[in-house]
């Protein structure tokens, strides 16, 4: 039985809810960049959005429409993956706290300060009382989150779920990584940054939902299979090892979608992939830009490339479209300790 | 389907160091809240089970410098992972996959709320930077020992480390590793301390779990791993397994971000998915560890579920936080080791502080500590924030096979 992306749904950088960002993607020349929001009024009570932060506004709206798009009233599970959490209101609790002192501190943004208020805000809305879990694995909170639910799926436990991946990132926090060299101090066209590498690169946030299922009618793409890796002494040898375990090998792959940020550091991992000569490659960072959970926006990308069978320029790493698309592979490292795998196919034959 | 087996397990505390002072601890009904010691905070007068040693000890204790960038709740993590490490033998294991699953929620906040305005503002604390994120706190205790080749992080609130288990559990069904070390850690930190201060769910005494005059929980710190493997590959180690984990249900209550339901619908889910995992009746339970923090909401939402899952005939129930403090993301894996060392020994462990039984409930908490009792089938159950709530079910194993 396979597992099916059968609905998406991505608040990003690129134009909310929709595959437009995909194709002709909007460039920025800053080194933060933030979301761009849906409608929120159209999704959520004035009264009830008000009372959200801002991520489990987006993460609510996502995974609705994915889920809707699905035809997925109630998933069986609800696994989210994040790498920092509510950042707006843990920040508000501690900047209260070491500003003012320890009295006359607000209860609200303690509540909604842990990780997981998207996964059980997701299920209070839904009424959802399935299996509920929340990934707070630095780069690769999302796959792992993912990998869980496969795992659930393959032991036959469920049969849908909400799968995520959300972060945001506040100003102050902006400021913070980046005194550990995470970004550019500037950025001429961030579509680009990939092609100019330098020291650091461009944040962005996102929040990007899947509803997954065991229907591969009208589904994106399926999910053949998912893996994370710790401190992988050799990582084409690992992607190799992936892709056999699944019973395929590199032929069986027509792009290789990669992590490059523009990054120096964390390019020259993917440039050390030993791939097969002639591997078309693909990039999305420069789309969405770097966040924790950013590879939930590749694999969104993969899965509409998938379901248009093509890999557009946007994506394309030297920039050439290409049709007849089958197969893609995500790979993702973060600071070359967490790996992950994504293997992406068509349903269409 | 082959049995997973507990073949090892570490603790850390204000119980103390390791499992056989946790034990005594236990058994002599030791209580380790008290006033607070280390943490610096406003609220000193507020009772919490702080564990007995400061960051210097414990570096001294892991052989780490002062300059190594390492916050309290990596510390107790290492400590903890150390013996689990020891007692499971995993030196000798170089052709099996380990895993490394680590529940945690506030991560580094310990150091970021001392260091939040440097963060901001000039570069002197930069080192501590990265490390307030709850994966970099699991990465560092996983390179403690080195060797692993997943590793991961979850964060559901006070059931992380009892959700660490569940995914471990699955892991190796699935044969995506051979040997998962999992479990939580977590320090007492001034963020969460006062969180559940605004809460107003912090008791100014010594907390009394599932007394009818409870008046909050305390706040407790440690960590705790077991580890987890097949029978089999237990056995063919040498090694002689210290329990079986039989179940496990997860659910979601969905009602409120911080508080239980009513009827304690998610426990109730949790706690039937756990029965029906491990084929066992509710008459085959003989002790329920509760999640019985202290507050009025947890206690009377549980009491009441556990009645509607086990009917009249309900088990020994005690909660164990009236000793450790509500160690939060780690609670779920402290108690694991505690329902193991109940299985092992024989004892049912007290609930510290009972007088008056509650109306609602037809049951009543072991007050004193049990002896010489038959404990084949523990129930634990870990219920956070958010309605996420876990339930486990450790197993005697037979010492033959």
């Amino acid at each position: 039985m396979g597992v099916y992306i059968g609905g998406v749904a991505a608040v990003s950088i690129q134009e909310p809810l929709s595959e437009e960002g995909i194709f002709r993607p909007v460039a920025y020349s800053s080194p933060q960049v933030r979301c761009i929001e849906p409608e929120f009024r159209k999704f959520l009570e004035p009264m009830v959005a008000r009372r959200m932060s801002k991520i489990v506004k987006r993460a609510i709206v996502a995974s609705s429409v994915a889920l809707e798009e699905a035809g997925i009233p109630m998933p069986d599970a609800i696994v989210s993956g994040t790498g920092l959490g509510c950042v707006e209101d843990t920040e508000k609790f501690l900047d209260a706290m070491v500003r003012n002192g320890e009295h006359c501190l607000q209860p609200t943004f303690f509540i909604q300060s842990t990780h997981n208020t998207i996964s059980s805000q997701i299920a209070i809305r839904l009424g959802c009382h399935g299996y509920n879990n929340t990934h707070v694995h630095r780069g690769i909170s999302f796959e792992s989150a993912l990998q869980e639910t496969m795992l659930l799926f393959g032991k036959g436990s469920i049969h849908s779920a909400l799968v995520g991946g959300y972060d945001e990132l506040t100003p102050p926090y902006f400021r913070l990584l980046g005194r550990i060299g995470y970004w550019r101090e500037e950025v001429k066209n961030s579509l680009h940054i990939v092609q100019e590498p330098a020291a650091g690169t461009f944040a962005g946030e996102g929040s990007v939902a899947f509803a997954l299922s065991e229907n591969a009618q009208g589904a994106w793409a399926q999910i053949e299979g998912v893996s994370i890796s710790y401190a992988c002494p050799d990582f084409t040898r690992e992607a190799g090892l992936f892709l056999h375990r699944l019973g395929l090998n590199w032929k069986d792959v027509d792009v290789v979608m990669t992590g490059k940020n523009g990054d120096l550091e964390n390019d020259r991992v993917y440039r050390n992939l030993s791939l097969p000569a002639g591997q078309t490659t693909a990039v999305y960072k420069p789309l969405c830009g770097e966040f924790f959970t950013a590879p939930a926006y590749g694999m969104y990308a993969a899965a509409v490339c998938l379901k248009q069978g093509m890999l557009p320029a946007s994506l394309a790493e030297d920039g050439k479209e290409i049709k007849g698309i089958r197969r893609i592979l995500l790979l993702n490292h973060w600071q070359e300790k967490d790996y992950s795998f994504i293997l992406l196919s068509s349903c269409g034959d | 389907m082959e049995n997973v087996v507990i073949s090892g397990m570490g603790i850390i505390s204000a119980l103390g160091c390791g499992v056989e002072q946790t034990l005594r601890a236990l058994r002599e009904e030791r209580s380790g809240i008290g006033p607070l010691k280390y943490l610096q905070t406003e609220h000193w007068d507020i009772p919490c089970a702080e564990v007995p040693f400061s960051d210097e000890e414990l570096r001294e204790r892991l052989g780490l410098s002062a300059e190594e960038v390492v916050t309290r709740t990596a510390l107790l993590g290492m400590v903890a992972l150390q013996e689990a490490w020891q007692t499971a033998d995993l030196r000798h294991t170089p052709d099996k996959r380990l895993a490394f699953i680590n529940g945690t929620t506030v991560g580094g906040m310990e150091k970021s709320e001392q260091y939040y305005l440097d963060f901001l503002e000039n570069d002197s604390r930069n080192a501590y930077i990265a490390a307030h994120e709850c994966g970099a706190c699991t990465e560092k205790i996983a390179d403690f020992m080195g060797g692993f080749s997943y590793v991961t992080t979850l964060s559901t609130a006070c059931s992380s480390a009892a959700n660490a288990i569940i995914l471990g559990e699955n892991l190796i069904r699935a044969g995506l590793t051979d040997i998962a070390v999992v479990g939580g850690s977590e320090c007492i930190t001034k963020f969460h301390l006062n969180g559940f201060h605004t809460l107003m769910i912090l008791d100014d005494a010594p907390c009394r779990p599932f007394d009818a005059t409870r008046a909050g929980l305390n706040l407790g710190e440690g960590a705790a791993y077991v580890v987890l493997e097949k029978e089999s590959s237990a056995r063919k180690r040498g090694i002689q397994p210290l329990c079986r984990l039989a179940g496990y249900g997860n659910a979601c209550d969905a009602f409120h971000q911080t508080a239980s339901s009513e009827e304690g619908t998610g426990a109730v889910l949790a706690m039937r998915e756990a029965l029906k995992t491990s084929g066992l009746q509710p008459s085959d339970i003989d002790y329920i560890n509760a999640h019985g923090t202290g507050t009025r909401n947890n206690d009377a939402s549980e009491g009441r579920a556990i009645m509607q899952v086990f009917g009249k005939h309900t088990p020994r129930v005690s909660s164990t936080k009236a000793m450790t403090g509500h160690t939060t993301s780690a609670s779920g894996s402290v108690e694991a080791v505690i329902a193991v060392l109940a299985i092992r020994y024989g004892f049912i462990p007290a609930n510290l502080r009972f007088g008056e039984a509650m109306p609602e409930l037809s049951f009543t908490p072991v007050p004193h500590t049990l002896e010489n009792v038959k404990v084949r089938n523990v129930l634990s159950n870990s219920f956070g924030f958010g309605g996420n709530n876990s339930s486990l079910i450790f197993s005697a194993v037979d010492p033959g096979a």
